[in-house]
Formats: C-alpha cells, structure tokens, sequence
C-alpha cells in the first residue's frame, strides 16, 4: 500500500495509434486484473495485469475503423467494444474469441456501458435515443428516448435504478430504468459532455464537458452540488473511484487529476502523459488508476489507501 | 546602382513587407516622453509594453488581411487570397485558421501537396478543431493518401461525432476508396503469385515417371493455374452500389471453362 500518489508503470507505444478507451475489470472467477484497450488502430487490446505490469494477453481484430468505447462486464468474463464501423463487438475475455457482432446503424454507436447485472449494453445514437441491446439476445432490446442531441456519454447507477446520458449540446438526461421513463433534463453545461459517472452509492453523478468544468450534481434532487475547475482544455473523461471518496478526470490539457468528493479540491495532478488523455479508470479496490491516450501509451498510477 | 544589389532586396523580401512597415511604423514614432526626461525609465517594462502594442497591431493587421484574403477567395481571385494569408501568416504565424483557409483555396487550385502542408499547420497549431481535420483530409485524399485521409476524418468525427457531411461523405467516400486500394493490392499479389508458380510449377520440381499418370496430373495442374492467371488479369476491381469490393471479369465472356482447361493452354504446359 502506497501513501502517495505516484506513477507505477507505463506501457509506451501500447496500440500503433491514438488509444481512445480504456477500461478495468476482475475475473469473478480466478480474481486477475484485465485491462482492455480501444486504438484509432482498430485494434481493442486484452492486457493481464499481474505483478505490477502489464502483459499483452489478445489482440482482437475485427473492428474495420477506430475503436471509441470499450467496457467489461461486472463479472470481468466479457468485454464490448464499439467502432466507428458502427458495429458493438462482443468478445471473451478467457478465450479471446468474438462472440457477437452488432450492426447498430450508421452513426449509432458511441459510448458503451454494461448494465449493472451485464444484461445489457447501453449506447446512444445521434438522434438522442439511448439503444438498450441484449447481451444473450445480440439484439436491440428497446430504447429510451432523450428527444434530444447525438448522445456522447452514458452511465448506470449502479444500484441499477438510473441511466444518465450526456449529449453533444451539453445536456444531461436521467432515466428510471424500472418504467423507462426521463425523470431529469438538466442543462448542465454549454458544451459536449464526452464522460459522465455516477459514484458507487449512485447519489452523485460526476459530468466532464469541453468547457473545461466538471460538475457534480445530486441524482435525486437534480441539483447542481458543485463546479469544479482546474483542467486547462476539455474535459474528455472522469471515473469514480469504488470507496466513494475520490474521482479522477483526464483533458486534453495531457493531465490526470484526482479530486477529493467531498471537500471538491484537487488533490494531485499526473503530467506525465505527452499528448491528450481521452481515459482514466480506477481498478475494482481503488488503489490503482489507469489512463490513455493520443501519445499510445498507458499508464498506471498508484493511490494511497 | 541599387539593382545591383540584388542579394540585398531578396533578403528584404524574405522578410513580410506588412511585417517590415509595422516595425518602420512603431520605430518613428516620436516618444511622448523623451527618455532623457526621466532618470529612472524603467527599461524592462517599457520594452515589454512595446512588445505588446506591437503584438496587438500584428494581430489587428493579420485579422484585417485574413477578411480580405476571404473576400478574393469568394470571388473566385484564388492566388491573391493566398498572398493576402501569406502576408497574415508572417504577423500571426500560429493562426490555424489562416493555414485552413488556405489549405481550401489550394485545394481548389490543385496544387495537392501545399495544400497538405497547409492543413497539416491548421491541426497542429488547432489539434481540438474538426475542421482543421476536415481540410487535412480532403487535401490527402486529393494527394492520393487514401489511408492518411481515412485517419484524419475518423480524428474529426471523434472530434465532432455529429457532423453528418463527416460521416456520409468525407469517411464513407474515403473509406470506399481504401478498400477499393486494398482489394487491387491483393489482386497484383495474387496475379505475382501465381505467374511465379507459372514460371517455377512445384509439379515439374520433381523426378517422374514418365510412364505414370502424374505427369499427366502435373500438367493439368499446370495448365489450370495458367487459365487462372489469364482470369485474374481479365477481372477488374469494382464497387458496387453498396460499396461492396468485387472482383470483375473485363471481357464479355464468363468463366464457364474456368474448371477444363483449353487445349492451347493443356500444349503451353506440356512445352514446359
């Protein structure tokens, strides 16, 4: 256990392009750390993190352009992907083999989220639906309308009671996923909100948008609760950290911040990235954060605990 | 006299005329205070309030050429635009907008490389701007670097995912065209491919007997890959309306025949 912020490892030239998506996740079944990555490349990577590095486990082709979301389900057997091919991959993490491939309509796949039990797989469309496919099914299950603008950014509580979306135009919307109805439209900011998270007991939800704020609000009351300032350009991605008392956003300004929940102050910044820094996520216990981007490189940083 | 010196208004005009007026300008400027007035000038600040003054005029005569310049393009004087962008470019040198207007205007005028060049400076002065990545692009697929454009608008849809003209024309064309490039690529190699095998048949690498059916079966081989050969040097790569690669036969007639081969190509391969 660390007692300060630090970088742990970088893995230089990790993809052969800018890397646009990262993201976390631990096996259930055996407990190792899986790290997947998405490139301009159009390559999503499958990395092991084991022993204080990284090693390459898959390299998954398929993907025709770049790929621009990935995300592992709860039970870390099963990561998605997205492209700008519109296709969602679906693909093994034990065996490194596909196991479905979505045609989700021109234009209509962007942000990937898994849904709390895995069922699902949320991502919005440019005419502001959020499409809900199945993950046994391979097929668009239904969806939830915003009525609004091409959706960015997508997020489940995880007590799975709410979907928030967050759209090019900068507004946030809120659903109850129990009766799929919009409980919230807030305005939240003036520009594209590129990530959104709610906090690990789903009362906050954390917004990043171009205008360079990220803004906490309260989800039951849909009240704005604080505008944090402090990155230098867009904000392009923010993560919760799993004990509720941090979260971590990444810019195009080529930082990482950590910023402490409750009192809002930033409490570290990483400047180690050379280019900007499109995905920051924490591991399953919080003690690590990991982030990519238009340099290729990941990082791996350590948090006190 | 002066004509001679020729070396020395060549140096001159390396230099931005617009440029050299605004410095000639700040320099005969009278001071409102003279100097020697005041014993303690405060030298540093003076300077750097020049500096200022000065920048501020680059930008106000930059911005003002840069209005011009577009008044020529949209009146179709292409060249005089890009000198007015020029003389801009010289006072503001890290304005992306200048390079991407005037990447535009190049591309107009078919001189594809500068374009490039152009467009290149926009998005590295402007690396968050879709446009600029817009520009780059057209002005690749222009130079023919069908993969580089493919990159530059996949960077400008990531930008600025509800560009629709992004999507529908610049990547969809672009991308067309890549797979176009790929299929003809694999055409060539298979076409090399099996003229080698033609020239260097692995049938006839080994010893037979002269007797047997297997000179026979090597000749038919031969001869099969021969009218293969022929096929795939009378199919083109096309696209169809999907934009779906298919290769093509370019004469009239089918490929029926294709299993038996004709007796003409059966005696090439026995003369062997």
């Amino acid at each position: 256990m660390s007692t300060q912020y630090s970088i742990l490892f970088k893995q230089e030239h990790a993809h052969d392009d800018a890397i646009w998506t990262a993201a976390w996740g631990k096996s259930e079944a055996d407990g190792s750390e899986t790290i997947v990555t998405g490139s301009l490349d159009d390559m999503v990577k499958v990395w092991k993190w084991s022993d204080e590095k990284l090693e390459l486990q898959w390299t998954l082709e398929g993907h025709q352009l770049g790929v621009v979301s990935v995300d592992i389900s709860h039970n870390g057997a099963i990561a998605a992907s997205s492209s700008l091919d519109a296709h969602i991959r679906l693909w093994d993490l034990e065996s490194g083999k596909q196991i479905k491939s979505m045609d989700a309509g021109p234009v209509d796949a962007w942000t990937v989220a898994f849904s709390p039990d895995s069922k699902y797989i949320a991502t919005g469309s440019h005419l502001g639906k959020v499409n809900i496919f199945g993950v046994e099914s391979g097929k668009k299950e239904y969806s939830l309308d915003t009525r609004g603008k091409f959706i960015l950014s997508i997020a489940y509580s995880p007590d799975g009671k709410y979907l928030a979306s967050g759209a090019i135009d900068g507004i946030i919307n809120i659903f109850d996923i129990a009766t799929g109805k919009l409980l919230h439209t807030l305005e939240g900011h003036a520009m594209p909100i590129r990530s959104l998270t709610f906090s690990p007991d789903s009362q906050l939800l954390v917004t990043a948008s171009d205008d360079g704020y990220i803004k906490i609000y309260d989800v039951q009351h849909a009240n704005l609760a604080g505008t944090l300032s402090g990155h230098g350009s867009w904000v392009l991605n923010v993560a919760f950290s799993p004990d509720d008392t941090h979260f971590v956003s990444s810019s195009s300004d080529k930082s990482v911040k950590v910023w402490d929940a409750s009192s809002r102050a930033c409490i570290n910044t990483f400047f180690d990235h050379q280019d900007q820094v499109w995905s920051v996520k924490y591991n399953s216990n919080g003690s690590k954060i990991i982030s990519a981007g238009d340099d290729r490189a990941i990082h791996i940083y350590d948090c006190p605990m | 006299m002066m004509a001679s010196f020729g070396w020395k208004r060549k140096a001159g005009e390396k230099v931005s005329k617009s440029a050299v007026k605004q410095f000639e300008a700040e320099a005969e400027k009278p001071e409102d205070k003279g100097p020697s007035q005041d014993e303690d000038v405060d030298w540093l600040h003076a300077i750097k309030r020049r500096r200022e003054i000065l920048l501020e005029d680059c930008a106000a005569k930059s911005k003002r050429l840069k209005e011009e310049g577009a008044l020529l393009a949209e009146n179709g004087r292409h060249w005089e635009a890009i000198k007015k962008w020029d003389e801009a470019i010289q006072l503001t040198p890290d304005n992306p907008e200048l390079y991407e207007m005037k990447s535009q205007v190049l591309t107009i005028l078919q001189e594809v490389f500068p374009a490039v060049k152009a467009a290149e400076m926009a998005v590295k002065f402007r690396p968050l701007w879709w446009e600029g990545w817009q520009t780059l692009g057209r002005a690749q697929l222009n130079l023919g670097e069908v993969e580089l454009a493919v990159r530059s608008f996949q960077i400008a849809i990531h930008l600025c995912p509800s560009e629709r003209t992004l999507w529908q024309e610049d990547l969809t064309w672009a991308w067309r065209l890549q797979k176009q490039q790929l299929a003809t690529k694999e055409k060539i190699r298979q076409e090399e491919e099996t003229k080698k095998q033609i020239l260097n048949a692995p049938e006839l690498n080994q010893d037979y007997d002269f007797e047997s059916d297997e000179v026979l079966a090597a000749c038919v081989a031969v001869a099969e890959r021969q009218t293969r050969y022929e096929e795939l040097k009378r199919t083109a790569v096309v696209l169809d309306a999907e934009g779906n690669v298919k290769n093509v036969l370019a004469g009239e007639e089918g490929s029926e025949d294709t299993a038996t081969p004709s007796t003409e190509q059966f005696v090439k391969a026995r003369g062997l």
